[in-house]
């Protein structure tokens, strides 16, 4: 249909919509015209992506100069694909209703392990190794040494591509990574390199959080990218541990070690290179006392993405003289190394600031501030110079030198923790010193900096205004959406007591209480008798669910559920969780019927939807709280309250009650669908729990379901399921939840909704 | 010949025998009279059943579990077999000789059509053990249990095969079973040698394999799914990965052990659920196999993917419904819908238009129909016509008689039945021996027909005899004796041109 969204011609490539869609559109304008920020919050499963690719495409065909690249992010690989499916069937929409093929080039990117297509290369199993033996192929130098030495092994999909591929723009099109490499394949062309060229010129371009906010790939990747842009951090939910987790560091032992082996090896390349071929050392060296002037010129003139790694006052200066040749700025290296070493020989926990780590290192080992700074940088220039094949094995050292730029950087917004052993193995030394980011604004500043709109949405905001605080900016529009629905297909339930009226919580101090186990045992064997097909349940963490597997089995509860359904467990083994989930979903496919035990914060809750009979119900077995016992995560909090006058509880229940919503939410995908959301602990009927779940969670729970028994709980489900189990037809929704055009366009449906988005 | 056990004489004994023991309950004696060797040939004898006898068992087993259930689910076949075979007329094997085989032979799909019984989950819960008062415990088994632990570890059924009975009996195997660590696997393997270690080894390769494959959706691939994961190095890690072995506590080790050994117990009953008619083969070879073609999941991964994706993004009730529009199915009277479809009486279906169209013409000729008085029937004709075809009338006498079902008591009719059948099976054996051409074929017939005396003496004169006392017709044999009349005129025939061919 072809919808006027305050006078902007949307195609939007259904015969219906929901309200909320049309909603949330609206908003997204709002937004996109005032070439702010937003924050929306919309329920997952009511198409949240193909309204937001339907309003921006169609706001890049009316004002193609205002907006010019879409930077659609998402987490997870089988996300990106989805989102570059939908855009294709909003494209094909396009070309039946216009009767044109539109000119517009859309693509995903991935890593080299999705889209390489070299025999030998792409047969590795890991990224890593995948990424390592590119680079020995295509290298610059490894490319130059081809001159002189024709044995020299090169990939030729890049010397096709470098050759040829450069000159010819990618023609526009849909390209998801199997187009990608369909297409290399046939022209002979590297996709990865293909990928990373076009998304200069791509008008969409759909890849994940890493390439725009981890600033090493960053600044490889995404530097040169429009400003005209509008990003969108779809599933952003998590998007401040993904902006901590890119700036931090740790250091063990090992990585000293190995640190140390990367050091000698340079020192032994420049000896050789110094035998043989002094002037390109010369060379560099002159090039080093011209300085960073050439980024500085692009940063400024609004060329580059900037990366927070590289501060802006280092671009102004050259690198200093203390590092400046070759020689001695390894010997910095091995002091600096030496220095962290000696840190790393201590017997009991040390928690400093950045400030007082560089005094002390200046005490110390005499290093100043200033050379450290340059640390990173000087070292990119080394690798080049020496002509390092390959950089995989020199990741320590890159490692070592990232941290001693960044501690040098940023005085505040980071700690450093040193911590001479594990708290559960206080007798097994294994010292490891954290640098740990507390501030997510920081790796995300250059993007809200830099790009015209960006967008952070998810099913999972609550709440809202939380995201602007810790991420430091100030969006135009904040709004959570709720989801009309015909029939309440969301049955959330508090389950508070056991059948015995013994209170049900994973807290502390009753964790390891035979009763409240028992009764989490009676819950989920109860529930399996009466749930259809899929249940899935999330425990508070992996620790915790083996300790109440083990004494289900003991008690036999296990093996009495087993009658009902088969059970398949979550492992800490990714390959092994997910052959245990592909069973799990063959189960339920064939109606045996399976339960799956999991973990709220794993893989599994954070990636695989359990869509219609995948997940019937999904029980959250407490409260999922981070391990609170850990000193980073202290010093955050400490960090938090200081700076954005965020208490410490506060902060924890969001963060609990934004992973208790993304367990639950997992089983409902639109209206069709319908599930059971079993919230078993007794502190989610506190205002304060239940008032950070989203909106549309919320707002089905009701006064009677909050502090239910096992039985009762039964009793609901069962009738829950019985009316859920009758034929659902469009007729049903057609009016209330689903539209078509004309009933959207009369003045009481506009009327209503209005109503849908709540702003904050 | 089925050889069920056998039994050899004591080592002290001055004849050294050996006996068999068939499963028709025969046996036959050997008696090893060469002085010298004897003992060895007996031995080596032995030692040559022993292997081959539990190979055989099985199929034995399998040929009486046929012909069991043959009879079970056939109520007229096993009726057949009590006239037959209990009376003594034909002996067991003539009875199966050609009924057994043809079925094997032209319907497998018959012999097959039970539908394959999953495995219900819990089968391992419901041999909880009992105590028995005096410190020891108690595990009900049974057959369905067996079956269901074979299914679902191939690795304990080929235990089964190697050890029972010749170095366990069925009941120490199964204490033993119960005793391993392998059935109680929270208990961490304390080094005891049990002949299960083994079949815990093959599981963890099975799991292992299982997971090397890969799995098929791409959506539900964890490895897969992180686009670009961190350096090592970087990132708040709160576990670090120096978790080894070494450190964790036995605690920790055994409930890891419970997690893994209740996804392989999922995922075997799941599999074997999913093994439909083919043999469940033992898991090596089908992991080697499938480990063999991994790469293959590579070749097939597109289009499942494709299917998966599309799956994965679609909005059914966002889609207008492009479908013909059908009627949903309203009934008013269920019961007449349970009662199953009425057969038609003819196969010619008509459609509406057709329908419409004759009932037009029949209007049409209707209004064009004018009586043709002057070629009618005088009305007394019409109606002694009519007499005539009425029940009773000249033209209905045949009709008059009554159905034998009214006249016979059921009992009567029932044993009627048998007998019919009885006689026909017989006949058929009878009638299949011509051409007689082959001397086997002749002595069939010959005994095929002393069956038929037989037959006629011990079952069909009896029954005579009992309808006479009842005073009911008797020419309700009268079609039975007249089929063997016909087949002694011919086995005389037979009989006649043969001698005469003899003179």
């Amino acid at each position: 249909m072809k919808l006027n969204i305050e006078g902007l011609l949307v195609y939007f490539p259904y015969d219906y919509i929901y309200p909320e869609q049309y909603s949330y559109m609206l908003e997204l304008k709002r937004t996109l015209d005032a070439k702010g920020h937003g924050v929306l919050e919309m329920p997952s499963g009511t198409g949240k992506t193909i309204s937001l690719l339907s309003l921006i495409v169609a706001y890049q065909r009316a004002f193609p100069l205002d907006v010019t690249k879409l930077i659609y992010c998402s987490r997870t690989v089988p996300e990106i694909e989805k989102v570059v499916e939908e855009l294709r069937k909003l494209m094909e929409f396009y070309a039946k209703e216009t009767g044109e093929r539109n000119n517009f080039l859309a693509l995903a990117l991935s890593s080299r392990k999705n889209l390489c297509i070299h025999p030998e290369v792409s047969s590795l199993r890991f990224g890593k190794e995948v990424d390592g033996k590119c680079h020995s192929l295509t290298a610059s130098y490894i490319r130059a040494q081809r001159h002189v030495n024709p044995n020299q092994p090169v990939c030729r999909f890049y010397e096709e591509f470098d050759a040829v591929g450069r000159q010819v723009p990618l023609p526009a099109g849909i390209y998801n990574l199997d187009d990608l490499k369909d297409f290399g394949r046939r022209k002979g062309w590297c996709p990865y390199y293909l990928a990373r060229y076009a998304i200069l010129h791509a008008n969409i371009v759909v890849y994940s959080y890493h390439y725009l906010l981890d600033p090493k790939i960053a600044d490889l990747v995404s530097k040169e990218l429009a400003k005209k842009s509008v990003v969108v951090f779809d599933e952003a939910h998590n998007i401040d541990n993904v902006c901590i987790d890119s700036m931090s560091v740790n250091i063990t032992r090992r990585t000293l070690d190995r640190c140390q082996n990367n050091v000698d090896t340079l020192q032994n390349t420049i000896q050789k290179i110094k035998e043989t071929d002094a002037a390109k050392l010369r060379e560099e060296y002159r090039r080093l006392v011209e300085g960073l002037k050439e980024a500085n010129v692009a940063r400024e003139t609004d060329i580059y993405l900037s990366n927070p790694v590289l501060p802006d006052e280092i671009l102004k200066e050259a690198v200093p003289g203390t590092i400046r040749t070759a020689e001695h700025f390894v010997g910095f290296l091995r002091r600096f190394l030496e220095y962290l070493k000696s840190r790393l020989r201590v017997h009991h926990v040390v928690q400093e600031s950045a400030p007082q780590f560089l005094k002390d290192i200046f005490d110390k080992v005499c290093i100043d501030r200033k050379p450290l700074r340059f640390c990173a940088e000087r070292l990119q220039s080394l690798l080049r110079t020496l002509e390092i094949a390959d950089i995989a094995d020199f990741s320590a050292v890159t490692l070592i030198s990232n941290f001693a730029t960044l501690v040098s950087t940023y005085s505040q917004g980071f700690t450093i923790i040193i911590e001479p052993f594990e708290d559960r193995t206080p007798t097994i030394a294994n010292p490891v010193l954290h640098f740990s980011c507390m501030d997510p604004s920081i790796a995300i500043k250059p993007v809200f900096q830099r790009f015209q709109s960006v967008i952070i949405t998810s099913g999972t905001l609550s709440p809202l205004d939380i995201y602007p605080r810790i991420l430091d900016f100030r969006p135009v529009t904040m709004a959570s959406f709720t989801m009309t629905l015909a029939r309440t297909c969301l049955c959330p339930l508090i389950v508070g007591r056991g059948n015995d009226q013994v209170a049900l919580s994973s807290k502390f101090e009753t964790r390891e209480d035979f009763a409240v186990i028992r009764n989490y045992g009676n819950l989920l064997l109860e529930m399996s008798a009466v749930v259809p097909d899929g249940i899935v349940a999330f425990f508070t963490s992996y620790v915790y669910m083996e300790n109440i597997v083990a004494s289900w089995y003991e008690q036999g509860i296990l093996e009495n559920i087993q009658r009902n359904k088969l059970i398949f467990i979550e492992t800490q083994d990714a390959a092994e969780t997910s052959m245990a989930l592909e069973k799990y979903q063959e189960a339920c496919e064939n109606g045996r019927g399976a339960i799956l035990l999991s973990v709220a914060r794993g893989k599994v809750s954070e990636g695989i939807d359990f869509v219609h009979h995948f997940g019937r119900a999904v029980i959250m077995f407490g409260v999922p709280y981070v391990y609170t016992q850990s000193r980073i995560l202290k010093a955050r909090l400490e960090y938090l309250r200081d700076q954005f006058q965020i208490r410490e509880n506060d902060f924890l229940t969001f963060d609990a009650m934004r992973h208790a919503a993304q367990c639950v939410g997992r089983a409902i995908r639109g209206k069709t669908d319908y599930g059971l959301m079993i919230f078993a602990d007794k502190r989610y009927a506190r205002a304060d729990k239940r008032g950070k779940l989203p909106r549309w969670i919320q707002e089905h729970i009701n006064d009677g379901s909050l502090n239910l028994t096992v039985d009762e709980t039964v009793q609901l489900s069962k009738h829950f399921l019985r009316q859920m189990a009758q034929p659902f037809r469009q007729e049903d929704q057609l009016g209330l939840s689903l539209l078509t055009l004309e009933q959207l366009e009369s003045e009481e449906m506009l009327q209503k909704i209005t109503q849908i988005a709540h702003q904050t | 010949m089925l050889l069920l056990y056998f039994k050899i004489s004591p080592d002290g004994k001055a004849k050294i025998q050996l006996q068999l023991v068939l499963h028709t309950g025969e046996s036959t004696t050997f008696h090893f009279a060469n002085e010298s060797s004897a003992l060895k040939d007996r031995d080596a004898t032995k030692e040559l059943l022993q292997q081959l006898l539990p190979k055989f068992k099985k199929k034995a087993n399998k040929e009486l579990e046929e012909k069991n259930r043959m009879l079970q689910e056939d109520p007229v076949l096993f009726q057949l077999y009590k006239d037959l075979v209990v009376s003594q007329v034909i002996s067991a094997e003539e009875f199966w000789a050609n009924r057994l085989g043809g079925i094997n032979n032209t319907d497998p799909a018959v012999v097959n059509n039970k539908q394959e019984v999953g495995i219900s989950g819990a089968f391992l819960a419901d041999i909880r053990p009992q105590t028995d008062g005096c410190n020891g415990l108690r595990y009900n088994l049974t057959a369905d249990i067996i079956e269901s632990i074979f299914r679902t570890y191939p690795a304990v059924k080929q235990k089964y095969s190697e050890n029972v009975p010749h170095n366990l009996t069925e009941k120490e195997f199964w204490t033993r079973f119960f005793q391993s660590h392998y059935f109680h696997r929270d208990r961490i393997n304390t080094g005891t040698q049990d002949i299960f270690s083994e079949c815990a080894k093959q599981d963890e390769k099975g799991l292992k394999s299982l997971v090397i494959q890969g799995v098929k959706n791409p959506l539900v691939d964890l490895l897969s799914l992180e686009d670009k994961t961190l350096d090592e190095g970087y990132g708040i890690c709160t576990t670090l990965p120096s978790t080894s072995n070494a450190n964790k506590t036995v605690k920790e080790s055994s409930n890891s052990a419970i997690i893994k050994r209740f996804n392989h117990h999922s995922a075997m009953v799941l599999a074997a659920g999913s093994r439909k008619g083919e043999a469940p083969t033992d898991q090596a070879s089908e992991t080697s196999s499938t480990d063999g073609n991994s790469r293959d999941s590579d070749f097939f991964q597109p289009p499942v993917k494709k299917v998966k994706l599309q799956e994965a993004i679609e909005y059914e009730d966002l889609q207008r419904e492009n479908r013909p529009k059908t009627v949903a199915l309203n009934l008013k009277k269920s019961d007449r819908y349970a009662h199953g479809p009425v057969p038609l009486q003819s196969q010619h279906y008509t459609t509406s238009q057709d329908i419409i169209n004759s009932v037009n013409y029949i209007r049409h000729e209707m209004m064009n129909y004018k009586p043709n008085l002057t070629e009618v029937l005088s009305s007394t004709a019409a109606s002694s016509a009519i007499a005539a075809l009425s029940p009773g009338g000249v033209l209905m006498q045949a009709g008059a008689q009554q159905a034998i079902n009214q006249m016979v008591p059921t009992e009567v009719q029932g044993e009627l039945k048998h007998l019919y059948v009885a006689a026909g099976e017989l006949l058929r054996h009878f009638w299949s021996c011509f051409p007689v051409n082959t001397p086997f074929l002749e002595e069939k017939v010959m005994k095929m027909k002393s069956n038929l005396e037989r037959f006629q003496v011990t079952k069909l004169c009896p029954f005579q005899e009992k309808i006479q006392r009842q005073y009911l017709s008797t020419n309700l044999t009268g079609h039975l004796e007249e089929m063997l009349q016909t087949a002694y005129s011919k086995f005389h025939i037979w009989q006649t041109r043969r001698m005469m061919r003899k003179t």
